[in-house]
């Protein structure tokens, strides 16, 4: 869905157009029989298939999924940013204790949230972009960073005092029997997903990810536009910390940085689907509900929540695996095509090539 | 020196005179202290015992490109062979399949006196059976000290079950530095070593476990990184091997060297042996002839007819980077040529015009107006692009469909405020596939999936899409093959014949003088030779590109 071109292949090659199918859609297949899985079996059917029970899985992921799509954003131009959720963290103790503290109004408290996730954002930007630094360790630092600071301010306590319910009661309403912070979700994904692909800079930004040193040989500002994906992953992480702020009814230091790995799994599973090979955001969304709905359905079997960790962990090398094997299988099946077309190319050209080399043609007055 | 090393190890087995003998010519002179002690025979050396190497039908194919066509070739103990051709001809193709790296689709050969089908060719078959592979970069440990290096190698000395024995560590070093005859102490960090004798460690490591003193050691380019002063000593450590018996296989462009110091030289072109010369016997303008492949005298190719108009591009006393004091013009309707040997600062004056590298002085006039391009885009966006070379890291997106990978240069004239005009920029797409003849089965390919030629011709209807006026092309052929190659000059031909401009570098000097109006010669970043359309061959390009020694022009 995310490019119409890739539907337009020419009659005549239906093989590789069912295995591309496969490949793009495996994965959102795979979460359907799972659901189908869980709503029939007798163990976990009754409960699974209950309302609130369908709510709960859809108003959890919302932290998780904005984090997540905050990752999409540099990786997409090819750099980890491995601190948003101890950005999300930063807003979210921003956010409560403006409200608790200071008496701040909701709408100030939440766009000091999302300014503190762009500052944190701009730092990263600073230190990746214009240090030209490895994003990896950089951001793993300011994760450390952050997490550290936040602990040290809210000194291991949890800002909930003179949160204003109201504000806290924000996740539990419901649009259309959809809890709240799931369209929030939706909202957000649209945006970022038209922004990476309805926009020039977004395509630009998947150029870098492809080819840094090409993109900056076709003239692309390589490091302003990596370093503007820092900044906009900021507020997404931003706006995941708000958000937190009123599904957990305040701020504290562990729980937004907790989501590092949740949000990990989505984005890599996304990798394996939709746009196989590239980040995309409807990858990283149905990444997201896998792992969710696997989650819920064993714990529903009575697994304990520990369970999750695992699921995560395994969601990761999944993604890693299946993405591997797609890729090696791609590559060889591109030089097979070469292979392909050079023999196919050969047979005529080696027939008259005596009178067409120029090498042949003038050899003889040379020797 | 070549004495006491080789002499201890291969005492008794001194009978034969030495092998290299009879075919050596120049070679006596180096080798009257070596053929006595350390040039033995072979084991297996019944039949011929001067022959080191012998290949039969060497055939390879690269997605591309036929790599290797029926090559056979013989290399012959205590001798220098230098193995000549122009980029792409098979050179290092050759020699990757000899030492087992790559493996051959077809052929035969006889290695250190046994026979192989090239198929059993296998790094490990490739190194017991005496091929050693010295790279123009050799792969040292820069931080580690020269005695690490060598060690590292082959096998560290162990006394017990996984001590290393130090002591034994630096006398073996010590030997080897002996006996190869380095500059330099088992402790010196090979960082603070001069190039050439970071080569001649190299190439100690890599011969430190011959028993007998026979080899066979190709050299890739050695003397391409080397500053002018140390090749000197670099070729005399070349002569120097062979006169202790080993089979030398110079890869070098460099023909005066080639001349200097080899016995015999085989020309490859296109995937196949072209010529074996006698060194003795040849002349430089033969040399030149044969890899070039046509007389020095022939009649050049016709150009266009097109008239040349106004001055597009002017360069004054340009310097930046390597590149020093260049100046030239580029005419309307004009193909202007840059040849240079890697590292003579041909890409960097690109680079420099079209803004990627900071110049210290000089000026860049476009139509008329100065310029100064701070950035890449603002050269593009001035008319001015650039087809960088090594398309896979330079240009291409390879995990980007074809289509995406044309679109990227035009982007923003497809965007409407919401959305692209994707059906606009679909059918547009398939235009420009039709006109610049990329084959691919559809547009939403992988570009990965395309053959070099076409990849490439995708990559210029990326920028030509644009309507540049002035195009700066380096490498545009590389990997190509023939028919694209074709294609592609004649698509620059369009531009320059609407009153574009094109300035076009490239090491292959037939495509130089088959292509070009006219060319620039740049030599360690200066300019030092124009060349008009008079008297642009191939030949006349060689020359002046090769020959430190002709600086008259």
């Amino acid at each position: 869905m995310s490019d119409t071109a890739l539907q337009t292949h020419p009659a005549g090659d239906r093989q590789p157009r069912f295995g591309a199918l496969l490949e793009r859609t495996g994965l959102p297949i795979f979460l359907v029989i799972l659901i189908a899985i869980f709503a029939v079996i007798p163990s976990t059917g009754e409960d699974f298939r209950t309302l609130v029970n369908i709510q709960n899985i859809l108003a959890y992921q919302s932290v998780t999924g904005l984090i997540a799509l905050a990752m999409v954003l540099p990786l997409i131009a090819g750099y980890f940013d491995l601190s948003v959720a101890a950005i999300a963290g930063l807003s979210n103790v921003t956010v409560a204790t403006l409200m608790s503290e200071y008496g701040q109004s909701v709408a100030v408290s939440l766009a000091a949230g999302v300014a503190v996730g762009a500052l944190a954002g701009a730092l990263n930007a600073f230190l990746v972009s214009v240090l030209n630094l490895d994003a990896f360790i950089t951001t793993l630092g300011t994760y450390i960073f952050w997490a550290g600071a936040l602990a040290l301010y809210t000194g291991g306590t949890t800002i909930a005092s003179n949160i204003p319910l109201e504000f806290s009661l924000w996740t539990t309403k419901k649009w259309l029997g959809i809890p709240g912070p799931f369209w929030l979700l939706i909202v957000v994904a649209l945006i970022v997903w038209y922004f990476l692909t309805q926009v020039p800079f977004g395509r630009k930004l998947a150029a870098i990810g492809s080819n840094e040193t090409a993109a900056n040989l076709a003239g692309i500002r390589t490091r302003r536009s990596i370093g503007l994906t820092f900044v906009l992953s900021g507020v997404l992480a931003g706006v995941a910390g708000a958000l937190l702020t009123s599904t957990n009814g305040g701020g504290d230091a562990t729980s937004a940085i907790s989501y590092l790995f949740p949000a990990l799994a989505a984005v890599f599973l996304g990798r394996t689907a939709i746009d196989p090979g590239h980040y995309n955001v409807w990858g990283t969304i149905i990444g997201l509900f896998l792992v969710a709905v696997a989650v819920d359905g064993f714990t529903l079997m009575g697994a304990p929540a520990s369970v999750t960790q695992m699921f995560n962990g395994a969601a990761l090398v999944i993604s890693v695996v299946l993405a591997t094997f797609t890729t090696r299988a791609r590559e060889r099946k591109a030089r097979g095509i070469q292979l392909q077309t050079l023999r196919s190319s050969d047979q005529p050209s080696s027939r008259k090539s005596p009178d067409t080399t120029p090498a042949q043609g003038s050899a003889a007055p040379a020797g | 020196m070549s004495v006491n090393g080789s002499g201890e190890r291969t005492a008794g087995s001194a009978g034969a005179l030495g092998p290299g003998a009879p075919g050596t010519g120049r070679l006596m002179a180096g080798t009257d202290k070596g053929d006595g002690g350390a040039a033995p025979t072979g084991v297996a050396g019944a039949t011929d015992d001067s022959v080191a190497l012998s290949i039969h039908g060497f055939c390879k194919v690269f997605p591309g490109t036929q790599a290797l066509n029926d090559v056979s070739l013989q290399i012959r103990y205590g001798e220098v062979h230098a193995l000549c051709g122009g980029n792409g001809c098979g050179k290092s193709t050759l020699i990757k399949i000899l030492s087992g790296v790559v493996p051959a689709d077809k052929g035969r050969v006889t290695l250190g006196g046994r026979e192989l089908d090239a198929s059993e060719l296998t790094a490990k078959t490739s190194y017991e059976l005496g091929f050693r592979v010295v790279h123009q970069d050799p792969p040292l440990y820069l931080d580690l000290s020269v005695a690490e290096n060598m060690m590292l190698g082959g096998s560290y000395p162990t006394s017990r079950p996984n001590r290393i024995a130090w002591g034994n560590v630096r006398r073996r070093a010590h030997e080897l530095i002996e006996r190869f005859d380095i500059k330099a102490k088992p402790d010196t960090l090979v960082r603070d070593l001069p190039v050439s004798v970071r080569t001649q460690v190299a190439i100690a490591t890599a011969l430190q476990d011959v028993k007998d003193g026979r080899c066979i050691v190709a050299l890739d380019e050695p003397t391409a990184a080397l500053p002018a002063a140390e090749v000197q000593l670099l070729l005399s450590v070349v002569r120097q091997l062979a006169s202790m018996g080993h089979a030398i296989i110079l890869v070098s462009h460099r023909l005066d060297e080639v001349l200097a110091v080899t016995d015999r030289v085989t020309v490859m072109r296109d995937g196949r042996v072209f010529k074996d010369h006698r060194t003795q016997t040849l002349t430089e303008n033969e040399l030149i002839e044969s890899i070039v492949g046509r007389p020095a005298d022939e009649i050049r190719q016709r150009r266009a007819t097109t008239s040349v108009g106004e001055p597009v591009l002017t360069v004054a006393d340009l310097s930046a980077g390597p590149v020093q004091d260049v100046s030239f013009q580029v005419h309307a309707g004009e193909v202007l040529g840059v040849a240079g040997l890697l590292g003579s600062g041909r890409t960097e004056l690109l680079s420099a015009i079209y803004g990627g590298l900071k110049k210290s002085a000089g000026q860049i006039t476009l139509h008329g107006r100065p310029t100064n391009f701070t950035s890449m885009d603002k050269a593009i966006e001035a008319g001015v692009v650039m087809i960088p070379e090594d398309r896979s890291r330079g240009a291409a997106f390879l995990d980007m469909s074809v289509d995406e990978n044309m679109d990227i240069s035009v982007l923003s004239r497809y965007w409407r405020g919401f959305g692209f005009r994707r059906a606009q920029l679909r059918q547009d797409a398939a235009a420009l596939r039709a006109k610049f003849k990329v084959k691919a089965p559809s547009g939403s390919v992988r570009m990965r999936t395309l053959s070099g030629g076409n990849q490439q011709k995708a990559i210029l209807a990326r920028w030509l899409r644009r309507d540049a006026s002035v195009l700066l092309l380096d490498e545009p052929s590389q990997g190509v093959d023939v028919g694209a190659r074709a294609d592609i000059y004649s698509a620059v031909r369009s531009v320059t014949a609407a009153g574009g401009a094109a300035v076009v570098v490239t090491s292959d000097m037939e495509e130089l003088a088959q292509f070009v109006d006219r060319a620039i010669v740049l030599r360690n970043g200066r300019l030092i030779a124009h060349v008009g359309s008079e008297e642009l061959t191939a030949h006349r390009l060689n020359q002046l590109v090769h020959m430190e020694s002709r600086e008259k022009l």
